[in-house]
């Protein structure tokens, strides 16, 4: 076993890769950041400002694979002998392969379902069979933030198998997964979703769009944020519980959810404290250290945030959606019919934060309401009732550490963009976010704001005194999630 | 800071608050004038915060050329003495059969005339200039090392607040819903932040312009018609790596260059309209990715960062409307840029204030006549891409 496998891996699939040239233990089919944190490498890349970079909080991870530079380390599948070299976020190819274009792939369905998750699976149970469906998933999985989990969950007692119940479809549902839809589309009687599958565009034609889109994990602000060994709590659950590697010998929970991982780290015996007020990590090419508000300084290999969820307005904005402020969030406006628009509905934690069985049930309040669209008798009244059951979280609204803290050790975004940058601009008096966005870069980069934009805020708000409802909110363009020229570039 | 604040009363007030608007208050103001702008968003946001960054000299008429050589200063001076980045990384054409060539020797000829000192380089010259080029059916370039590119953001930003340092008024999120006008005289403007008193208007709204002539009673006919041009930004490379705006008719007419940030931006011929929907297009990011790849085949492993659109705000030859409508008293126009407002707008905050101030100006603002169009008397097509 490596020095952070929590459990025995297949032998027969064992590799050996070459990173910065020595050679590590590794599994078929691994991604590159799973192999090397079970070797206990952390640092894969370096930003363009030099700073040391993981996988496993916000930033892209260019690698060079085999001598190509400007490779998606993050999503990289291992194979045996692969050669993988760090590089800094500005390098890429200059001679590139023109290899053929690969012929676009199209789909016409009733109704495109854009992320798999409880929700997403809670409309498909609803209307397949009766329907034609595409369920678009990014990830590699079905189940969404659930499949991540290994304690039992309310409503559905075991995640994993109450997933492979609700994953056995009827024929007219075509699953879609490692797929990246692009955005939506008007394309008069249809909504056009284009996609990504492995390079591969495809095109779904669909007449009604469901966002069950998720949420994302909320950005701590404290000093090196960004350092290798600093876990999203999605991240570290990946980890933990699809790859079976632990995030560190020794792990600090930061933030006010910790709840939302201490049971998994339980679960598995990882050696874990709760630390509420974070200030900075310190550590050489890892973290090392943390050292809280109060100067305790307490020796960790990780830290994992775990600071609650906000939904993922970008597919929401983009898709022409607006947005209101209510229990710490940003969350789409829904009319009667849970739409956000004609023929655009919504479920899920990309509207509110709830448990996993309260999203599913959304889910099926939406396939309800689509299923009336087409004629079909359905009563969403019974799950809109059963919905009231839940109350969604109310996260606080984090007062931000501005005194005391080393703000230019502190980063907003993964881009470069650090908390002394925005508030500079902030303090010059400039508290139009629309004005800030531009003028510091914040928003504007690989996530189009998916982390930043509400730290980016929540600042303004904080520093200027503006109520979050009243600030403008910068809308997502399409692609809402990065895609590669040539994948868009061919010609029919 | 711009306020939302209307004052009671401005001896000349600016409708729009893009480049344009913002760098003839800036102008105004630094010659002592009082002058309040009136934005129906925030500073920027019409089109000037979406447009394409370059800046040229290189036009195919003398006033083009004279006016765009005046900008070059004032850009060269005002990004010196308020520290926003412009660069002179030039203006690269590539050409592709010997039709092109010889209507870019015409051109080259007028901008020499003027000294503007672009020439026509070869295929290889071109690629040292940027090595990422694919010159495989290059024939020739015309090459002018100081056109160049700004950072609309930091600009605007700059030229907003020096003029509110020479005392310019800049009102944001406040939008003009009526003119007060008694015997021909404008007296005020009705607005959703209340009333100015004001004595001579600028309309320097660009895509909107048509609305405000409308709302002025103007029947002068001055088509000016919003279209929808769109733009794509990729992930950030190594600084250097294109350093000129690069064009290629050939190939959509698109143009591209690096911003200071580092991402590659730039938009194609790809023209949706008359409208004001400003929507990011599918066919969009297909159309530009298939043409840019074609440019500079190395982008075909770069990722597409964001898209987004603004207005073209053309009239029939691609040339603004700039100057006085006798009509009314006292109603200026500066607007219908084509997608050149970003480039000229030093210069055309100099021939406004000219005639504001002084009644006329040195530089050929005859060329932007907004009577051409009702006495048919239309210009050659400025040179136009996107």
């Amino acid at each position: 076993m490596r020095p952070l496998d929590l459990t025995e891996k297949d032998p027969s699939r064992r590799i050996t890769i070459y990173f910065e040239g020595k050679p590590y233990e590794a599994y078929e089919g691994e991604k590159f950041p799973v192999a090397m944190l079970a070797n206990g490498v952390y640092w894969l890349t370096t930003s363009t400002e030099g700073r040391k970079r993981g996988a496993f909080t916000f930033g892209p991870v260019p690698v060079k694979v085999n001598g190509v530079k400007n490779v998606n380390g993050r999503k990289l599948k291992l194979r045996d002998g692969m050669r993988i070299e760090r590089q800094t976020y500005d390098e890429f190819q200059e001679q590139v392969e023109i290899d053929e274009d690969k012929p676009l792939l199209r789909y016409v369905v009733d109704v495109a379902v854009i992320g798999a998750g409880p929700a997403g699976l809670g409309v498909v149970e609803d209307i397949g069979g009766k329907l034609t469906v595409a369920l678009i998933e990014e990830k590699d999985w079905l189940g969404g933030d659930m499949w991540l989990k290994g304690v039992e969950q309310e409503g559905f007692g075991n995640p994993r198998e109450a997933i492979e119940k609700l994953t056995n479809f009827p024929e007219n549902v075509r699953v879609f997964l490692k797929t990246t839809a692009l955005g939506v589309f008007d394309k008069g009687e249809y909504f056009l979703v284009p996609a990504v599958r492995n390079d591969q565009l495809i095109e779904f034609m669909a007449k009604r769009v469901v966002l069950a889109t998720g949420s994302v994990d909320s950005i701590m602000l404290f000093e090196n944020n960004d350092y290798p060994g600093v876990f999203r709590r999605s991240d570290a659950l990946e980890v933990i519980n699809v790859w079976g590697v632990a995030p560190g010998r020794k792990v600090a929970v930061v933030g006010a959810f910790p709840e939302e991982i201490t049971a998994e780290l339980d679960r598995w015996g990882i050696d874990y404290i709760v630390v509420p007020n974070p200030k900075r990590v310190e550590g050489t090419d890892k973290v090392e250290r943390l050292i809280d508000e109060n100067g305790n300084v307490y020796e960790v290999d990780a830290v994992i945030m775990a600071d609650g969820r906000i939904p993922d307005i970008n597919p929401v904005t983009q898709t022409g959606g607006r947005l209101y402020f209510k229990r710490g969030y940003y969350r789409p406006v829904i009319d009667s019919n849970h739409r956000i628009r004609d023929g655009i509905y919504v479920a899920g934690s990309a509207v509110s934060i709830k448990p996993h069985h309260a999203n599913y049930i959304e889910g099926k309040l939406v396939g309800a309401h689509i299923l009336r669209e087409f004629g079909f008798d359905a009563e969403p009244c019974i799950y809109e009732e059963k919905l009231k059951e839940y109350e969604p979280v109310a996260r606080p609204i984090p007062k931000l550490p501005l005194e005391g803290l080393n703000a230019e050790d502190v980063q907003l975004c993964g881009c470069g963009v650090t908390l002394k940058k925005v508030d500079d601009v902030v303090r010059s008096g400039i508290t139009d976010l629309q004005i800030i966005k531009r003028l510091t870069h914040l928003a504007m980069g690989f996530c189009q704001g998916r982390f930043c934009l509400f730290n980016g805020a929540l600042l303004v708000s904080q520093r200027s005194g503006t109520p979050m409802d009243r600030l403008d909110i910068p809308v997502a363009r399409p692609p809402i999630k990065n895609v590669k020229m040539k994948v868009v570039a061919g010609r029919e | 800071m711009p306020t939302r604040n209307l004052p009671e009363k401005s001896e000349i007030t600016v409708i729009g608050g893009g480049i344009v608007g913002v760098t003839i208050a800036h102008e105004l103001a630094k010659r002592g004038e009082e002058v309040t702008v009136i934005e129906k968003r925030f500073i920027g946001s019409g089109s000037t915060f979406r447009c394409g960054t370059g800046i040229r000299q290189q036009f195919n008429d003398e006033a083009n050329v004279q006016v765009m050589k005046r900008s070059v200063e004032l850009w060269k001076r005002y990004s010196e003495e308020y520290g926003f980045p412009f660069s002179q990384t030039g203006y690269l054409f590539l050409l592709y059969d010997d039709e092109e060539v010889e209507t870019f020797k015409r051109n080259i000829a007028i901008q020499n005339k003027f000294g503007v000192p672009t020439r026509l380089i070869t295929p290889e010259e071109a690629k040292e200039i940027v090595p990422l080029l694919d010159i495989s059916e290059v024939v020739a370039a015309s090459w002018n090392p100081t056109d160049g590119k700004a950072s609309p953001f930091h600009s605007t930003a700059a030229f907003a607040l020096h003029a509110e340092e020479f005392g310019a008024k800049l009102v944001e999120y406040t939008e003009v819903k009526d003119f007060i006008i008694e015997n021909g005289e404008i007296k005020g403007l009705k607005t959703s932040g209340g009333v100015i008193k004001t004595g001579i208007v600028i309309n320097a709204t660009n895509a909107w312009a048509k609305l405000i002539n409308a709302m002025a009673g103007i029947r002068t006919k001055i088509p000016i018609e919003p279209y929808k041009h769109q733009a794509v930004i990729t992930q950030p490379i190594k600084k250097g790596s294109v350093k000129p705006m690069v064009i290629s008719f050939k190939y959509g007419h698109a143009y591209l260059t690096q911003t200071s940030h580092g991402g590659i931006i730039g938009g194609v011929g790809y023209e949706l309209g008359p409208t004001y929907d400003l929507n990011p297009t599918y066919e969009f990011m297909r159309e530009v990715s298939y043409y840019f790849t074609k440019i500079i085949p190395a982008l075909r492993e770069l990722l597409i960062l964001r898209t987004w659109a603004g207005h073209y705000a053309k009239t029939p030859d691609s040339n603004p409307a700039i100057g006085k409508i006798e009509e009314l008293s006292d109603y200026y126009i500066a607007a219908g840029f084509s997608g050149h407002g970003f480039m000229m707008a030093p210069a055309v905050a100099e021939m406004v204030s000219d005639l504001v101030t002084k009644g006329k100006t040195d530089l050929p603002v005859e060329w932007y006549d907004p009577y051409r169009f009702e006495r048919g008397e239309l210009r050659g097509q400025a040179l136009q891409m996107g």
